[in-house]
């Protein structure tokens, strides 16, 4: 019976305060006892007496007069009234309590839901009335798949198409519905922790490898955000999702040597593409700085030639006018200047026409040593003109 | 003295009957009021309640979402590629009469072992029925799958007086003899990816520097055209100068551009003649009245 007894008040006390529940104990047991009718005059008189020695000077008056029945008995009296005094206090202690600004209080009337407490001090009156601190804004957070754990693959997930990616991730959350919170789920914090992984396992499943290691980790991890308060709003469990940090998105350790090699090709293509670029620059300012050369020196070939030709025929002319005044004579004039020009500077050796013997090449001539004559170049000039 | 000792009992077993025939449900529990093991009340909503005292007893239910996550089970779907997979599940207790009648005194436990196996069932016979392959399973089918798991386990756990809120799976791995495999593929693909970066800046490379070398060759003839085209100009400049000059009296320039060339080719001092003095130069070397005169 008083199992059964305990039975509602123990339910009802998951988050009381030891203080409370000793105080509660300690009235159950009085009841409890009951029945055994001798134990409780005992128990009396020896409340009497401890009473008696706790209250010092005026215990020890009460002592002298103890001794006779009648007065014993108003004394007890006394007793009870400054234990109910003692009692009181305790109950108007165990009523009143204070809540944190952080923190939110449900008060339970019997058992149901009456009202939430706000911060500061609130009143429970017990027993009728229990309470629950919880704290709502306080952020709480929860690490998944860090390698840490249990088994060193926690979190490696399969995306879509069938690679695998190493994911750790956290979520910070905190309550919104105090009320919802307590009464709709027994494991809020396994449940944060089972539905977060579930979301982010099926996000990783529906996208593939190369946009998670790249541009997409914010939006996964908003997709995953919306996906758990989804999830935690249709327990109506009173969570609130604050944030979902995806602090790792890495291929496996197993291959991730073979992702650094990528990444060291493409810079390699990058240095080939720029080295190419810088040669290609290099030659072509040369072809055309040529180019140019080319063109300037024909340019200067064409003003050398027109400049010569124009000069030389301007000479031509100049001479020609002087030349059609007195044609005989400037005519001779010219030619003998010529031949001094030409004769003076140069070795002579005439023969006479008859030593030469001018008709049919009979003289000397085919005699004379021609290879001795002095100087390389010889010139014959053989006969007239 | 005498009355006290009589009245308090009274009291007291007064005050122990009172409270042990009312009972509180809590917000969070749902009661059942058992006499001798009959069910003879059920409280579901919270709130002072009564029950006789020694006859009838009480037992609660947790009233909350209860959790449930299964153990790894590996699966295999219609393209034979197995898979790890566990599930959690999310329920409540819906039905306590049902409940009770289904699993017994022993509560939870049982309930959550039954739970369990229906799950488990529900797992694999979805997964891998005929119409889903893994890559169904790797895909946004995904939730559909779930749904049909979560519908079809809430339509046999209805029978334990359960009613599941929610099934999703979590894992959904390659076996441990598999990984190795997926990451030698995954290897490869980054090294024929390493491979075609590293072709792709050789095959750029190649081509920029092949379009620089024809840019150069481009330039050159272009411009050795350009210069030619003025070279050629500049002759037929040239040649239209002296023929403009020269045609004037062709007879005299041919006497004197011979004089010119003479003076110019017949100079210096390496020049030997071995002459005859009957030219017109050596008209007066013999006699002062001249060759011509002579001769006549």
């Amino acid at each position: 019976m008083a199992g059964n007894n305990g039975g509602p008040w123990g339910g009802g006390s998951g988050g009381g305060d030891d203080e409370r529940g000793g105080d509660r104990k300690g009235g159950r047991r009085q009841d409890g006892d009951g029945p055994q009718i001798p134990e409780i005059d005992e128990i009396v008189k020896k409340g009497q007496e401890q009473l008696r020695v706790l209250m010092g000077g005026r215990g020890g008056r009460g002592s002298g007069g103890g001794s006779g029945g009648g007065e014993g008995f108003r004394f007890t009296r006394g007793t009870f009234g400054l234990g109910a005094v003692a009692l009181a206090l305790l109950w108007t202690f165990s009523s009143f309590y204070s809540v944190r600004p952080e923190e939110r209080s449900v008060e339970l009337f019997l058992g149901k839901f009456s009202s939430l407490g706000d911060p500061g001090l609130n009143f429970a009156p017990w027993p009728l009335v229990r309470y629950e601190i919880i704290s709502v804004t306080g952020e709480r957070i929860e690490n998944i798949g860090v390698s840490t754990g249990n088994r060193g693959d926690s979190g490696l997930m399969l995306t879509t198409d069938a690679n695998i990616v190493d994911i750790d991730f956290q979520v910070v959350w905190n309550v919104s519905d105090p009320q919802k919170y307590l009464f709709n789920i027994r494991d809020p914090q396994p449940t944060v922790q089972a539905v977060a992984e579930a979301s982010m396992r099926e996000i990783i499943a529906e996208t593939e490898l190369a946009p998670i290691l790249n541009r997409d980790r914010g939006v996964i991890a908003d997709r995953v955000m919306v996906t758990i308060q989804e999830a935690l709003d249709s327990y109506e469990s009173g969570i609130n999702i604050v944030r979902v940090n995806l602090e790792r998105a890495d291929p496996p350790r197993e291959v991730i040597d073979a992702f650094r090699e990528v990444q060291a090709a493409e810079q390699e293509r990058d240095r080939l593409e720029r080295q190419a670029d810088a040669y290609a620059n290099t030659v072509s300012a040369g072809a055309r700085g040529e180019a140019a050369q080319i063109l300037e020196q024909a340019e200067g070939y064409r003003a050398r030639v027109v400049n010569e030709a124009e000069g030389e025929a301007s000479r031509f002319l100049s001479v020609l006018v002087e030349y059609q005044q007195a044609p005989d004579v400037t005519r001779k004039r010219l030619y003998l200047e010529t031949m001094e020009g030409v004769l003076s500077g140069a070795n002579k050796l005439i023969l006479d026409r008859a030593i030469a013997g001018g008709e049919g090449g009979q003289g000397i001539v085919p005699y004379l040593p021609l290879n001795e004559l002095p100087r390389g170049s010889t010139t014959t000039q053989q006969g007239g003109n | 003295m005498r009355k006290t000792s009589i009245l308090l009992p009274i009291v007291v077993v007064g005050i122990a009957a009172a409270l042990s025939s009312v009972f509180i449900v809590d917000e969070r529990q749902k009661a059942l009021v058992l006499q001798f093991g009959q069910i003879t009340a059920v409280k579901e909503d919270p709130g002072l309640a009564f029950k006789i005292p020694l006859i009838q007893e009480v037992v609660y239910y947790d009233d909350r979402i209860l959790s449930l996550d299964t153990d790894e089970i590996e699966v295999t779907p219609s393209d034979d590629r197995r898979l790890v997979v566990d599930a959690f599940s999310r329920y409540r207790i819906a039905d306590v009469v049902k409940f009770r009648q289904a699993v017994g005194p022993s509560g939870l436990p049982a309930a959550e072992t039954r739970l369990k196996s229906i799950l488990n069932a529900q797992i694999r016979e979805v997964l891998g029925s005929e119409s889903v392959t893994s890559d169904t399973i790797l895909s946004p089918d995904r939730r559909v799958l779930t749904n049909r798991i979560r519908d079809q386990a809430r339509d046999s756990a209805a029978s334990l007086g359960l009613e599941v809120v929610d099934v999703r799976l979590k894992t959904t791995n390659l076996p441990v003899q598999n990984l190795e495999a997926t990451f030698a593929r995954m290897r490869a693909e980054r090294e024929r990816e390493a491979a075609d970066e590293r072709a792709r800046g050789n095959e750029a490379a190649q081509r920029v520097r092949a379009q620089a070398d024809r840019t150069v060759v481009e330039l050159e003839s272009d411009a050795n055209r350009q210069a030619e085209i003025a070279r050629g100009e500049a002759d037929a400049e040239r040649n239209r100068i002296f023929a403009e000059a020269f045609g004037q009296d062709p007879e005299f320039f041919e006497f004197y551009r011979s004089l010119a060339a003479y003076s110019k080719a017949l100079q210096g001092q390496n020049t030997s003649f071995v002459l005859t003095p009957d030219s017109e130069f050596f008209n007066f070397l013999d006699s002062a009245s001249g060759a011509e005169a002579a001769a006549e």
